[in-house]
């Protein structure tokens, strides 16, 4: 079993991490691993349902969004999440759960300049926003804070979805997350771990 | 014709006791202690030997079992690191880089049988029967074929003595080696007599750990510890006794240690020191492990002397260049780690330090510390972090020492004088009859 890992997804809506996530999701499965995959539109009609768009609101979602991937994380579960989730703090918050949890936060920033999310218009939202018909819509009506130290940066405006999916797929390598062929297998899961290290703590071989 | 002249075919059986200093059982022998040993004294030739550097149980063995060193193998200690990004791992069998004695004997298409045996974690497929070592959890993977699980269940096999209690409870620890030992023989006399097999090899760790835990209490003749001590360690000689009339006249009975032992002056933190001596620096609050450093370390250890400098490039936060400041930061420790003392005594608590390379050579070289410290004796190096001192005395009584392992070879002469734990491997592929192959470090001993 390996180690559990999150590709937190975060951008505009329309800057491409549902689309982005599809193509990381194929390849965790062809190594044959697990994944869950925590898009913040199906979410919110569960877990996060009946929550808005407040920033109140919205922390509730995403920290939610992060408690999940902790959990999944410390079983050793690939996740991945593609939300908006554009409160800085909050995000910090999530990678400080699933790091503690035994978990590797990989954060891809979605980054896409507006005029291109205006004219991609998947959902026909930002139309709406921009006359007013959406309040609290993000980057037009609501704040976003672009992460500082992300590991991956998409230029999707840029790039094609292939190109930027490859981008997150080589760090997940780079980072021991995935595992190339004939690269040594993780022989314990986490709680055998433990188990292990306690043993060898007794004997004073830590 | 054929059929007639055929010689019956050579066989090979192992002892392996793990962490029996040669000096411990000379002495026993002599006292009288030891019936069973004294008698195989008489019919072969029983030798001091070297272990490998750092003399760890885990590295001592995968140098037995692969005839190589450790940048041939790649196991380091009980613990290791990835370097980018920094991770802490337990190496394992997945690790394991060389060819090991059970597999080359399986490609030839001989029988083995090879019981406890550490860092045969996870199981590998051989031709016959494996049980894996302490580095398992449970049983049930511990095993292979997964067909002799039931039995060893049956049995009550236990993978390992609960360390714990051999802190707090020594009572409670010494029935529990002792449970442990005897279903461990039981299950061995099960595979000798029910397999086919051309080697075989039992590895008894138990040794190690009532050395671990009561090393003390033997050499102060503790009144209550010291004679379930020495009953424990006179079971393992009349088991010995037991199995080598066992083993057939023409096939080969060999027993060996893996490194001695000595009592425990002080545990030694030496993390503790790095940050003494500003090498080790850590940012945040945090510090629960060496994940938490800071990028303007330029030093770290784990256990035991196993020092990494904080390499530019290689390294997750390097922060020292390769190169001139590289040398620069060894040459500094090679210095300074022999300055090292007791805080209370004033004794040295370092013997030598090497740089990797004159002590290692092979494709895994990269994943060695880059200096190494040979502690004296007494001097238990531990990579603890958050200590408040240099130096103590903690519940450990016994720790390993290099030069003091064993070698017993019945009906034969071992050669050579420079003998070491690598040997064994070509020395056993020899005794078969089958190639060493060209990688091997090791020498034929006999
Ligand atoms: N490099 C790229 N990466 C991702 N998407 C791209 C890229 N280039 C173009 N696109 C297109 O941009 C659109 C992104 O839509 P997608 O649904 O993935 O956005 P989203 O970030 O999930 O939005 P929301 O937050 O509303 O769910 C898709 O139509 C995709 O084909
Ligand atoms: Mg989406």
């Amino acid at each position: 079993m390996g180690k559990g890992f999150t590709v937190w997804f975060t951008g505009l809506s329309g800057s491409g991490k549902t689309a982005i996530s599809k193509f990381v999701e194929k390849e965790i499965l062809k190594q044959g691993r697990e994944v869950e995959v925590l898009d913040g539109d199906v979410v919110r009609t569960h877990i996060s349902k009946g929550l808005g768009f407040s920033k109140e609101d919205r922390d509730a979602h995403i920290s939610r969004l992060g408690w999940l991937a902790s959990r999944f994380s410390h079983y050793g579960v690939p996740v991945i999440t593609a939300a908006i989730s554009p409160y800085k703090d909050i995000r910090n918050n999530c990678r400080q759960m699933i790091t503690s949890a035994g978990g590797i936060m990989v954060e891809v920033y979605c980054e896409c300049d507006l005029d291109t999310l205006i004219k991609r218009d998947v959902k026909g939202l930002y139309k709406k926003a921009i006359a007013g018909e959406i309040k609290n819509f993000t980057g037009v009506s609501d704040p976003y804070e672009a992460p500082d130290n992300p590991e991956v940066v998409c230029d999707t405006a840029k790039e094609t979805v292939e190109e930027s999916a490859q981008k997150v797929i080589d760090k997940l390598y780079e980072l021991g997350c995935l595992k190339k062929e004939g690269e040594t297998e993780e022989p314990y899961s986490e709680a055998e771990k433990k188990e292990i290290d306690k043993r060898l703590e007794a004997l004073g071989y830590l | 014709m054929a059929l007639f002249s055929k010689k019956k075919k050579k066989r090979v059986v192992v002892i392996g006791i793990d962490g029996v200093p040669y000096t411990f059982i000379r002495k026993h022998i002599d006292s009288g202690d030891f019936p069973n040993f004294k008698a195989l004294l008489e019919k072969g030739d029983f030798r001091r030997m070297n272990s490998v550097m750092p003399c760890i149980s885990s590295v001592a063995w995968s140098s037995y079992m692969t005839g190589c060193n450790p940048a041939k193998h790649n196991i380091y200690g009980f613990i290791d690191r990835k370097p980018n990004p920094f991770d802490m791992f337990i190496p394992t069998s997945v690790n394991m880089k060389a060819p090991t004695l059970w597999q080359i004997l399986s490609e030839n298409k001989l029988r083995v049988v090879v019981i406890n045996v550490p860092v045969t974690y996870p199981p590998k497929e051989v031709n016959g029967v494996l049980i894996a070592d302490f580095l398992a959890t449970d049983l049930r993977k511990a095993v292979y074929p997964q067909s002799v699980f039931d039995k060893l269940d049956s049995i009550g096999y236990r993978i390992d003595v609960d360390a714990w209690a051999g802190r707090k409870d020594k009572d409670k620890f010494l029935e529990d080696i002792n449970y442990t030992i005897d279903k461990r023989i039981e299950t061995a006399y099960w595979l000798f007599e029910s397999q086919k097999w051309d080697f075989f090899q039992l590895h008894i760790m138990s040794t190690d750990r009532i050395n671990h835990f009561l090393w003390e209490e033997y050499e102060a003749d503790d009144p209550k510890y010291a004679p379930q001590f020495l009953a424990f360690y006179k079971k393992i000689d009349s088991f010995l006794g037991e199995m080598e009339k066992k083993v057939s006249e023409n096939s080969e009975f060999i027993v060996l240690s893996d490194h001695g032992f000595c009592s425990i002056k002080k545990e030694v933190f030496t993390n503790y020191w790095l940050e003494k001596e500003g090498y080790l620096k850590f940012s945040k609050e945090k510090r629960s492990g060496l994940k938490d450093m800071s990028p303007e370390t330029k030093v770290y250890s784990l256990i035991p002397g196993r020092f990494f400098v904080n390499l530019k490039g290689r390294e997750q936060f390097g922060s020292v260049e390769p190169g001139a400041e590289y040398e620069k930061v060894r040459d500094e420790l090679i210095e300074k780690l022999p300055t090292m003392t007791d805080p209370e005594t004033g004794n040295k608590i370092i013997r030598r330090v090497y740089k990797r390379e004159e002590i290692y050579s092979g494709p895994h070289f990269e994943q060695a510390a880059d200096i190494i410290a040979d502690p004296q004796n007494g001097y238990d190096l531990k990579a603890n972090l958050n200590q408040d001192q240099l130096a103590l005395k903690g519940s450990l009584e016994g720790m390993h020492t290099y030069d003091d392992a064993s070698l017993y070879i019945r009906s034969r002469q071992i050669i050579g004088d420079s003998l070491w734990i690598a040997d064994l491997m070509p020395t056993i592929l020899h005794l078969l009859g089958v190639n060493i192959p060209e990688h091997v470090d090791g020498k034929v001993a006999v």
